[in-house]
């Protein structure tokens, strides 16, 4: 059943089009904006306008940022010769969150899928090879571990071998904290195919 | 493992039906068109998380309806129930399947889990019809025993499916190299397939053997023979299929590029069946291609009984109606070796004069997708 007011229907089918949204929650919000201050609806929405007209994308990595270059990139701290290749501006959020990778980022913007349309050159690929140019001692290929990423990577280690610079993959295996018995037949596999000399 | 219990909501022409099981067997009986193949269409949804027929989850769709739900407890060998429900929702096109109230992320993780083998009337194509019905056969006994080798198979399709893109677009651009990262890909998982097939077969030619002698009195000697796209030799690893892919890729590249399509892999593979070295497929009376079949899933299910966890349960779907009384009697003879079995028939004759229900073998009578009783009292 439709809402008595238009705005309330429109408001309700923009949420309903989010992804994970279905028309229940989205009632749910829109009810909740209903009820919450103005102030705050309108820092809502200008926060949404804002990471539209603000948010570019870094010339260096391509990741997001409101500064060209970003921080990440800018920063004096960042060991700049290792370079983390990724599929989305996403991944570099999980491994910065590991504190443990010191070295900068490179965003292909997806990964290789002629499904979609996607070729090397709608990825940052022409981009990474530029970056290049500088010292670089090591690239790290952190692609998602799927038929796509996995495709990826054998481009890109096909395409930077002859460049003579140190490539490496992060390796594929059991999640820690996790059960040997409770892990997938394939994820065994591969982390038997990873195995290490102690 | 037996299957005790299922519950159909909105399935084909199944309103609302409830059934409790024999764990023996388990006898459908009606006219034509009354829903009886529904109900194994139903079981084959609980094990391996599709229709054993149909095409698309929304065929099995009641009409008017917007979901459809089959629930089914199943007691595996070790006494604990497990409660499968998949329910498919046709506004979001999306099926979801709930193994004890915890959703399944990825469906290749069921297969396997609760065995099955059936036995219908579209059973007559892998003898009868293209490669890809024989590939599918095989497919679908290796991924029920090898978990891993149900995931390959998903992937190497996709490396497929993107790589008959780019061939197909090769007209306008063809990056050498994405194309070369491809076949990479494609050498590497058709690789483990080939291997794992060539490895199959080897292992389920004596339970064919052996099926096919308790089925016929004559001497005949059936066999199933790989054929893959590269030719093998015996044991070789998985690394030499790949250079020998690899070769074979080179070699019918501009064929390829001219046909726009994939034409070297394990989705090219055949498997020839024989019998006493004449081919199947051109020489064997309708009745030998019947025997064959029958002995072909009967293998299926002592090989599956032996590397999987459980006992599979087995379907049959009206086949003694294509049967003369001699093969009726010995697949009956066969069936009653086999654990739980669900079979679906328009006649009681095969059961003999007088057969015997009890709490080991119940009959349900179906009609217009409702179960009208289930006896298991003589």
């Amino acid at each position: 059943m439709a809402y008595t007011s238009d705005s309330i229907e429109k408001l309700v089918e923009e949420f309903a089009q989010l992804p994970s949204i279905g028309r229940k929650t989205a009632q749910r919000l829109t009810m909740h904006v209903l009820k919450m201050p103005k102030e705050e609806v309108t820092d809502f929405a200008k926060a949404l306008l804002d990471v539209k007209e603000k948010v570019k994308y870094c010339s260096v990595c391509f990741n997001f940022t409101d500064h060209d270059p970003c921080a990440l990139c800018e920063s004096q701290k960042r060991n700049k010769k290792i370079i983390c290749v990724v599929e989305e501006p996403n991944d570099v959020i999980a491994l910065e969150k590991t504190h443990e990778f010191k070295g900068l980022y490179h965003v292909l913007g997806g990964a290789l899928s002629p499904l979609d349309g996607i070729g090397p050159e709608d990825l940052k690929v022409k981009e990474l090879l530029a970056r290049l140019q500088e010292d670089v001692d090591e690239i790290i290929l952190a692609l998602n571990p799927n038929v796509e990423g996995e495709t990826t990577t054998v481009y890109l280690a096909k395409l930077l071998k002859p460049l003579n610079i140190k490539i490496t993959r992060i390796a594929r295996g059991l999640p820690i904290g996790s059960d040997l018995e409770f892990a997938d037949e394939a994820t065994l596999t591969r982390a038997l195919e990873g195995r290490v000399a102690l | 493992m037996i299957i005790t219990k299922a519950h159909l909501l909105n399935f084909r022409n199944h309103s609302a039906s409830a059934f409790e099981f024999a764990p023996a067997m388990n006898v459908f009986l009606g006219e034509n068109g009354q829903g009886k193949t529904n109900i194994l269409e139903a079981l084959s949804f609980l094990c391996i998380t599709k229709s054993f027929y149909a095409s698309a989850d929304s065929i099995v769709l009641q009409r008017d309806k917007n979901f459809f739900e089959v629930e089914g407890t199943i007691e595996v060998e070790t006494g604990r129930e497990s409660a499968v429900r998949v329910a498919y929702d046709e506004r979001i096109k999306q099926k979801k399947i709930f193994i004890n109230n915890g959703e399944v992320e990825k469906f290749s993780e069921v297969i396997g889990r609760f065995p099955v083998v059936i036995l219908s009337p579209e059973n007559n194509s892998i003898t009868f019809g293209a490669p890809a019905e024989r590939r599918k056969f095989i497919d679908l006994i290796i991924s029920q025993s090898n978990r891993l080798y149900a995931e390959e198979m998903i992937e190497y399709k996709r490396i497929l499916r993107q790589r008959n893109r780019i061939l197909s677009e090769s007209d306008t651009r063809l990056n050498e190299r994405e194309l070369e990262s491809w076949n990479d890909m494609l050498v590497t998982f058709g690789a483990r397939i080939i291997f794992k097939r060539t490895q199959f077969l080897r292992e389920f030619s004596p339970y064919l053997m052996q099926m096919y002698s308790q089925l016929v009195s004559e001497k005949e000697i059936p066999k199933l023979l790989y054929a893959p796209s590269v030719s093998l030799e015996e044991n070789i690893p998985p690394d030499e299929i790949e250079i020998l892919l690899r070769k074979k890729l080179e070699k019918r590249r501009a064929d390829e590029l001219r046909l726009r399509t994939t034409i070297v892999g394990p989705h090219r593979d055949e498997c020839i069946f024989s019998l006493n070295g004449m081919l199947l497929k051109n020489y064997a009376s309708q009745g030998q291609h019947k025997t064959f079949l029958i002995a072909l899933k009967a293998a299926e299910f002592f090989y599956l009984k032996e590397r999987c966890e459980e006992t599979p349960v087995f379907l049959l779907d009206d086949v003694f109606s294509e049967l003369d009384e001699e093969r009726s009697k010995k697949l009956l003879t066969l069936v009653e070796t086999l654990g739980q079995t669900f079979i679906t028939t328009t006649s009681e004759n095969i059961f003999g004069r007088s057969p015997q229900w009890n709490n080991e073998r119940k009959k349900f009578l179906i009609r217009s997708g409702s179960v009208i009783s289930s006896i298991k009292a003589a």
